[in-house]
């Protein structure tokens, strides 16, 4: 594995990132001080910071982030337990795959915002709807890219198995299912990512609580600093998924020397 | 005349092409004999069928006509393959990627770990145990494929062009090991290469076959005497093999012989 880069040591990555993100504030808070940014628009992020010591010291936020919080692991959770099971088995087996993979694709290709309103009308505004759109938003991916996984499997790492008279359920647990967990948690990646915006979109349709809902109520009373803070808290937490992911990523690849 | 280990009898492979329908032979009515303990290499340029005959006796392939007959041991595996290229499991160790054909058999992991080290020693692998195969260079990729066919200990080995990926130092380094190693375990040897010199060194017997259809064209008896140190291959005995070996080669096609 040659490298086009020099490796980076976590420090340096951690150093870059800050600096870029202090840069970046600084010139949004000097450019609204100068007024080339009016304060109505983006507010500053004085502003924001005032906002959030207020919000969390009385708790609104922390109450709002925790029912995204439920919302989007409880969805996620489930759309790893059924996807990548489900993505084993269309990918492995053929018969599973002609049953489901029309029906799939079918649903695969509705926007899952189109389905939104229908979910809401079934299960309510509350915890369940969120659940369900944040399920069927990950899932697919999970379950897509779990499918490719096995999909891809070498041929010649089956004809070992086979050559030295291995059954299909060894060759399955084996050779199938080790070299599909790079492509399962990249699936994991994208149904994260995913199942936030699903947590978001379906908050700010219909929801009475939630990060989401918190965004939008501030925006409908033109309270941009909570607005802003609502989303930089979700890109936040983008981020800090992204890097638990990266750290299971490295867990499980031992023999991938590229990942780092 | 020692017992025979393995005989063909009238192999026949046909592919039928997937657009044209055309049927095309990758091997017409092989008859060969190998006889227990022997060193027999099949030597024909590409596309002659000599690895697809290979698939044939270790039962990745079905042939579409013809007949071979094993003689059975009643334990275990018949017959065992050393792959071309390294094929190795990347997501295991060493030892692990060894005990593999062990466990295709249905032997325990822990008990087939425990029938595995040896083998690791005797390929000259010790000490590597635990390395993974990226770690490996290609010489001691093949050197554990090749501790993997052994470990299942079977009565005939089946190596395909296992030394074609080494670069020109390591291969004559590896054709000396093997030599070594078959010394040791006086298995029943049956080598695909395309490497003139290559199975003049190794073999009893260079079978050579020719392409389009895939036949044999020739048997050619070595009677270098044994063990051969790799400087046999500077002495005029051996030059004159490789001479008589290349003119079989170059011969023209006989009439009739194009496909069908």
């Amino acid at each position: 594995m040659t490298r086009l880069f020099p490796p980076y040591s976590t420090a340096e990555r951690i150093f870059y990132g800050v600096v870029s993100f202090v840069v970046v504030i600084a010139a949004w808070e000097a450019a609204v001080q100068s007024g080339v940014l009016a304060r109505s628009l983006l507010s500053q992020p004085s502003r924001i910071w005032a906002v959030a010591l207020v919000d969390s010291g009385s708790g609104v936020l922390w109450r709002h982030m925790w029912v995204s919080f439920q919302e989007f692991w409880i969805g996620f959770a489930v759309s790893l337990v059924i996807g990548i099971p489900l993505g084993l088995a269309i990918g492995w087996l053929p018969k599973v795959d002609h049953s489901f993979s029309g029906l799939l694709a079918g649903l695969n290709a509705t926007p899952n915002v189109a389905l939104i309103p229908l979910i809401v009308f079934i299960w309510g505004l509350g915890l369940e709807s969120k659940v369900v759109v944040v399920f069927l938003s990950a899932f697919f991916a999970v379950m897509v890219t779990t499918y490719t996984g096995v999909r891809a499997v070498a041929r010649r790492h089956l004809d070992i198995t086979r050559s030295f008279g291995g059954s299909g359920w060894l060759a399955f647990r084996t050779v199938a299912l080790p070299s599909s967990v790079p492509f399962m948690i990249s699936g994991t990646r994208i149904g994260a990512g995913r199942a936030l915006v699903g947590v978001v979109s379906a908050e700010i349709l219909a929801a009475n609580a939630g990060l989401g809902f918190y965004i939008s109520a501030s925006a409908t009373f033109l309270d941009t600093a909570r607005a802003m803070l609502g989303i930089i808290l979700f890109g936040a937490i983008g981020l800090v998924m992204g890097e638990l992911i990266r750290m299971v990523e490295k867990r499980f690849s031992a023999w991938r020397p590229d990942i780092h | 005349m020692g017992e025979l280990a393995l005989s063909a009898r009238g192999v026949q492979m046909e592919y039928r092409e997937r657009q044209t329908t055309d049927r095309l032979l990758a091997i017409e009515n092989i008859d060969l004999d190998v006889e227990e303990g022997s060193f027999v290499s099949l030597l024909g340029p590409s596309g002659c069928g000599k690895s697809t005959f290979l698939k044939i006796v270790n039962g990745l392939l079905l042939a579409t006509a013809g007949q071979i007959t094993v003689r059975s041991t009643g334990k275990g595996r018949e017959n065992a393959m050393v792959f071309q290229d390294a094929a190795l499991f990347p997501w295991y160790s060493v030892l692990d990627n060894v005990a593999y054909g062990l466990v295709c058999g249905g032997v325990s992991r822990r008990e087939a770990r425990k029938r595995a080290a040896p083998y690791i020693d005797l390929v000259g692998l010790g000490g590597f145990s635990d390395k993974y195969p990226y770690q490996l260079s290609g010489g001691m990729q093949q050197r554990a494929n090749l501790a993997r066919a052994l470990t299942v200990d079977p009565p005939i080995l089946l190596m395909d062009e296992p030394f074609a990926s080494l670069d020109a130092q390591t291969r004559e380094l590896m054709q000396a090991e093997l030599l070594r190693i078959w010394n040791a375990t006086r298995k029943t040897v049956v080598f695909v290469t395309h490497q003139i010199d290559e199975a003049v060194y190794l073999s009893d017997r260079v079978v050579v076959m020719a392409a389009r259809p895939g036949r044999i064209v020739a048997d050619v008896k070595i009677e270098l005497p044994r063990p051969r140190e790799l400087d046999v291959k500077r002495t005029p005995e051996f030059a004159g093999y490789e001479e008589r070996i290349w003119s079989l080669i170059q011969q023209p096609r006989p009439a009739g012989a194009a496909t069908a």
